[in-house]
C-alpha cells in the first residue's frame, strides 16, 4: 500500500463513521434524506447502515448467489434495487430492509441498474438485452439482443435510455422500443456518461481513449493519451465538465466555449495509482475520487476543469466505490475490504 | 506481482466431441482442494457443486488499434474482473472454449489488458483432439489448425479407436506442427489432472529436460565426425547402407566443441543448398563442396581426399557412419584413423502441413535493442502467421535470464532466474504458418552481439 500524504487546503471534510460489509463493496446508495446508507459486496450481501450514526439497521447475507453486481436507487420512491451474478434484480425497502419484488432474469448477470430521473423507470442489462420495469416490477419493455454484452446504461430522458456495447451507443425510446438514435464507433465501449441536457455522449474504450458525441450536431471526437483504459467518467451537474479516470492523473475537459477540441484539459494528479472511482457532487464543480491505492481525495475545480485538492483520505485497500449525499454535506467511500467509511463535508 | 502470486488460468480447446466436457468434469470432481472457477461458453453440461461455473458469451473484437489480429475476448476481460474482486479468491481458472474458437484471442486478452495481466498468469492451453477424426479435420478446418498449435498439452484422446500404428504416425504429424508441445494419450479423456493444470507451461527447462532434441535445428545431413589428420591422402571407405547415394560435404579447420561444429553445420548447410557434384568409387573428392557419393555398385567402395596442413576435418554427411560402417583411413599404412568426436544432427522431415514450428538455440548475449527491433518488425509483418513464440533470452547486461513470450502480434518478457554459473544462452521457439525459418533465424543471428 502506497502512502498518501495531502496538505488539505481548507480542509473541507471531517471523518464521519465507518462500518464494514463482509467482502468487498461493489456499490453504495444513500437516501434522498441521507437517512440510511446502503451497501452491496461481491459476497451477494445488501446492507443498510443508519445514516447519522453508521450503525447496521439490516444485512441480507448472500441475497444474491455468486456475489452482488449493481445497485441503483429510486431518486422519488428511495426503494433500492440490485443486482447480480444469480440474474435477480431484489428491491428492497431502505428503512426496514424488507425485500419488496424479486426480478428474475434467468441466466447472465445483472451488471447495470438504473432509475430515470423521474423514478419511473428501471433499466437493466443482463448479458445482450436490456429490461426495462416499471415501479411495480412490470416489465416495460425488453431490447432485442445486442450485438455484444451491455456495457453500460444511462437515461437521456425520462423515456429515452442509452446503451453501450462493443462498436455503438444506441438510444431507445422505451414505451416504443424505436432506436431514436445510434452512434457507431468500431472500440470497445467500457464505460458511458450523458451530460445533463442528454446532449454530450462520452465513453471509455478499453484501447485507452475516451470517444464523445454531441447527439445534435452529430459531431464526434476522440481524446488519446490514456495510459489505461477510461473505466471511470463523472459530468458535473450542469454538463459542463467531464471528468475521466484512466491512469492515476484524472482528466478534466471543460465544454465550456468550442471546448473540449483543441483545448488543454484540467489535470489532477494526487493518487499513485490508476483512479477506480469519480464521482461530481450533487451541486457544484466539487469532485470526488478514489484510487487502487485507497487514497480518496475531494477537488475544487474552475471552468477549465483545472483545479485543488480540498480534502484527503486513505483508506486500507482500493477504492471501490463513492456516494455523495443527496444533499451535497456528506460523502461515503467503500473499499475492496469491504470498509465503508464516511465524511461530513461543509460547503 | 510476479506469475506465482497471480491465479493461473488453463485455456481449453477442442473440436466438438473431443472430449473437453468429460475432461473438464474429471477435473472438477477429483479431489485436489483447489477452488476453481470455470468460464464456459457451451451451455449446460457441468454440473458441479464445488466449483462455480460461470457462462459467457464468446464476444471476441479486435482492438481499435489497427492491427486485425490482435483481438480479445471481451467477455474474459468483464468476468475475470470481477472474480478477482472476492476475498475468497480462485485459485485457479478454466476457460473452455467454443469448438470451432480460434485460441489466439483468449490468449491475448491475458497479454492486452492491465487488470488481468496484473491479476492472473496464462498457465497453459491444453487442446483435447479426437484421434478418429482429427486428419479430417485438420485438412478442413483452419481452426483446428490453429487448437493444434497454440497448445502446450496435446490430449489425444478416443485411442481406443485408433490402431497404434496410426496414432504414431498422427502423433508424429502433430509434432511437427507444435514442437512444443507435449503429447498425452487417452481414451476417455481419463489423464491425471497435473498434465493439463499447473503446467508453468512456459517453463522451458522442464521441456527441455523430457525432450532434449527438440531445440535442435533440423539439418540436410545426420551425422558429423571429427578428424585429427596429418598432411596426406586419405581412403574413405563405405560398405553397403540404406541408400544408393549419400550427400558428403569436407570442412578444413573443424573444431571438436559444440559451438564450432553448431558453426560448421550451418557453414554446411549453405553448401548443402547448391546443387551435389556426383563422384564415382575411386573419385578424390573436394575439399568444402557439396558431393554425392554414388554407392550403387555393391560391396565395399573407396573414395579419397588430400589433407595439405594438419589439422581437424569434419565430415558432414547425410548418414551416420554406422549404417555404412564408414572408415577413413591413411592410405599408405592401411589403418583406421578414429574419429576424435562425433556428433549426430536432428534429420530434416518432409513438411505437408503448413502450420509447423521450429526453434532457434543459440549461445552469448542478445543486444536488447536490436532484438526489439527486429522482434518488433518481425511482428508488425507475420505477426498474424506467428501462433505463438516462447524462449529464453539472454539480454546483454542483465544478469537474470529473461523468459519471453507471445501470441501473434503481442510479447511480453520476464526476469526468470540469475544465469549464475550457466552458459547464458538463447532458446526460442516459433510456431506458426508458412514461417520463413531462415529468414527468422537470420534475423536472430544478427542481434547477437559478436564475442
Amino acid at each position: 500500500m502506497s502512502t498518501f500524504t495531502m496538505k488539505q487546503r481548507k480542509g473541507v471534510t471531517a471523518s464521519g463513521w465507518s462500518g464494514t460489509v463482509d467482502d468487498y463493496a461493489i456499490a453504495g446508495a444513500w437516501t434522498s434524506n441521507g437517512g440510511v446508507l446502503v451497501v452491496a459486496d461481491v459476497a451477494g450481501g445488501v446492507f443498510g447502515f443508519e445514516g447519522k450514526s453508521g450503525k447496521i439497521r439490516w444485512a441480507h447475507r448472500g441475497a444474491h448467489g455468486g456475489g452482488a453486481l449493481s445497485m441503483a436507487i429510486n431518486p422519488i420512491t428511495d426503494q433500492v434495487s440490485t443486482g447480480g451474478q444469480d440474474g435477480r434484480i431484489l428491491t428492497w425497502n431502505p428503512e426496514t430492509g424488507a425485500l419488496s419484488q424479486t426480478i428474475d432474469l434467468g441466466k447472465g448477470w445483472v451488471e447495470n441498474l438504473t432509475w430515470s430521473a423521474d423514478g419511473k423507470c428501471l433499466a437493466a442489462s443482463n448479458s445482450r438485452r436490456v429490461h426495462v420495469y416499471d415501479v411495480e416490477g412490470k416489465e416495460v419493455w425488453c431490447s432485442d439482443d445486442h450485438p455484444s454484452t451491455v456495457s453500460a446504461l444511462a437515461w437521456s430522458q425520462s423515456q429515452e435510455l442509452a446503451t453501450a456495447c462493443y462498436g455503438q451507443v444506441a438510444f431507445f425510446d422505451v414505451f416504443s422500443g424505436d432506436v431514436t438514435q445510434k452512434l457507431e464507433w468500431k472500440g470497445s465501449l467500457v464505460s458511458m456518461v450523458l451530460s445533463y441536457d442528454g446532449d454530450i455522449v462520452a465513453c471509455g474504450s478499453q484501447d485507452n481513449t475516451v470517444h464523445f458525441w454531441r447527439r445534435s450536431t452529430g459531431d464526434d471526437s476522440m481524446m488519446a493519451g490514456y495510459p489505461s483504459k477510461p473505466s471511470y467518467l463523472a459530468f458535473d451537474a450542469k454538463g459542463s465538465l467531464l471528468a475521466t479516470g484512466g491512469g492515476q492523473a484524472i482528466t478534466v475537459w471543460s465544454f465550456q466555449g468550442d471546448g473540449p477540441e483543441g483545448t488543454r484539459p484540467g489535470v489532477l494528479e494526487a493518487h499513485l495509482e490508476p483512479v477506480t472511482s469519480l464521482v461530481f457532487a450533487p451541486k457544484g464543480r466539487i469532485l470526488a475520487s478514489g484510487a487502487r491505492d485507497g487514497s480518496v481525495a475531494i477537488w475544487e475545480l474552475d471552468n477549465a476543469g483545472n483545479g485543488g485538492l480540498i480534502g484527503a483520505s486513505q483508506l486500507d485497500d482500493l477504492v471501490a466505490g463513492i456516494s455523495w449525499r443527496p444533499d451535497g454535506r456528506g460523502l461515503a467511500a467503500f473499499d475492496a475490504r469491504g470498509g465503508v467509511t464516511t465524511w461530513r463535508v461543509r460547503s | 506481482m510476479n506469475n506465482q502470486q497471480k491465479v493461473p488460468v488453463t485455456i481449453l480447446t477442442g473440436f466438438l466431441g473431443s472430449g473437453k466436457t468429460t475432461l473438464l468434469n474429471r477435473i472438477l470432481s477429483e479431489e485436489h482442494g483447489k477452488r476453481i472457477a470455470v468460464i464456459e461458453n457451451e451451455y449446460g453440461e457441468v454440473g458441479i457443486d464445488q466449483a462455480l461455473v460461470i457462462n459467457a458469451d464468446e464476444e471476441i473484437f479486435e482492438m481499435s488499434n489497427g492491427c486485425i489480429c490482435c483481438t480479445v475476448r471481451g467477455d474474459l476481460i468483464r468476468v475475470l474482473g470481477n472474480l478477482m474482486k472476492r476475498r475468497d479468491k480462485f485459485d485457479y481458472v478454466l476457460v473452455e472454449t467454443t469448438g470451432l474458437a480460434d485460441p489466439g484471442p483468449v490468449a491475448q486478452t491475458f497479454f492486452m489488458d492491465d487488470e488481468i495481466r496484473a491479476e492472473f498468469s496464462l498457465d497453459g492451453i491444453v487442446t483435447l483432439v479426437d484421434a478418429a477424426h482429427i486428419e479430417q479435420q485438420l485438412g478442413r478446418s483452419d481452426e483446428s489448425t490453429e487448437q493444434i498449435a497454440f497448445a502446450d498439452v496435446l490430449v489425444l484422446n478416443k485411442t481406443d479407436l485408433v490402431s497404434d500404428d496410426s496414432l504414431d504416425a498422427l502423433e508424429g504429424r502433430l509434432r511437427e506442427m507444435n514442437k512444443m508441445t507435449r503429447v498425452v494419450r487417452s481414451e476417455n479423456a481419463n489423464v491425471p489432472v497435473d498434465t493439463v493444470l499447473n503446467l508453468n507451461a512456459f517453463d522451458l527447462d522442464e521441456v527441455l529436460e523430457r525432450r532434449p532434441s527438440f531445440l535442435e535445428p533440423e539439418y540436410p545431413f545426420e551425422w558429423t565426425g571429427v578428424y585429427a589428420l596429418e598432411p596426406g591422402r586419405y581412403e574413405l571407405s563405405l560398405d553397403d547402407g540404406p541408400d544408393p547415394t549419400m550427400s558428403l560435404a569436407i570442412m578444413t579447420n573443424q573444431g571438436s566443441d559444440d559451438t564450432a561444429l553448431r558453426d560448421g553445420a550451418e557453414w554446411c548447410v549453405r553448401q548443402y543448398a547448391e546443387d551435389a557434384e556426383n563422384f564415382a568409387a575411386g573419385s578424390t573428392l573436394p575439399i568444402g563442396k557439396h558431393t554425392s557419393l554414388q554407392l550403387q555398385d555393391a560391396g565395399r567402395k573407396s573414395f579419397f581426399f588430400e589433407v595439405d596442413t594438419a589439422g581437424k576435418i569434419g565430415l558432414y554427411a547425410q548418414h551416420t557412419a554406422e549404417e555404412f560402417n564408414m572408415k577413413v583411413l591413411n592410405t599408405e599404412s592401411n589403418q583406421e584413423i578414429p574419429f576424435e568426436c562425433e556428433r549426430t544432427w536432428v534429420a530434416q522431415h518432409e513438411h505437408d502441413d503448413e502450420v509447423g514450428s521450429f526453434a532457434i538455440e543459440r549461445d552469448g548475449d542478445v543486444d536488447p535493442q536490436r532484438f526489439n527491433d527486429w522482434l518488433s518488425r518481425l511482428l508488425r509483418e507475420n505477426g498474424i502467421d506467428i501462433f505463438r513464440m516462447k524462449g529464453f533470452l539472454s539480454l546483454s547486461g542483465q544478469m537474470e535470464r529473461y523468459v519471453f513470450q507471445g501470441v501473434h502480434m503481442l510479447f511480453d518478457a520476464q526476469p526468470d532466474k540469475p544465469w549464475g554459473e550457466s552458459t547464458r544462452r538463447n532458446q526460442l521457439v516459433f510456431i506458426g504458418r508458412n514461417l520463413d525459418e531462415e529468414g527468422i533465424r537470420t534475423g536472430f543471428e544478427s542481434c547477437l552481439l559478436s564475442q
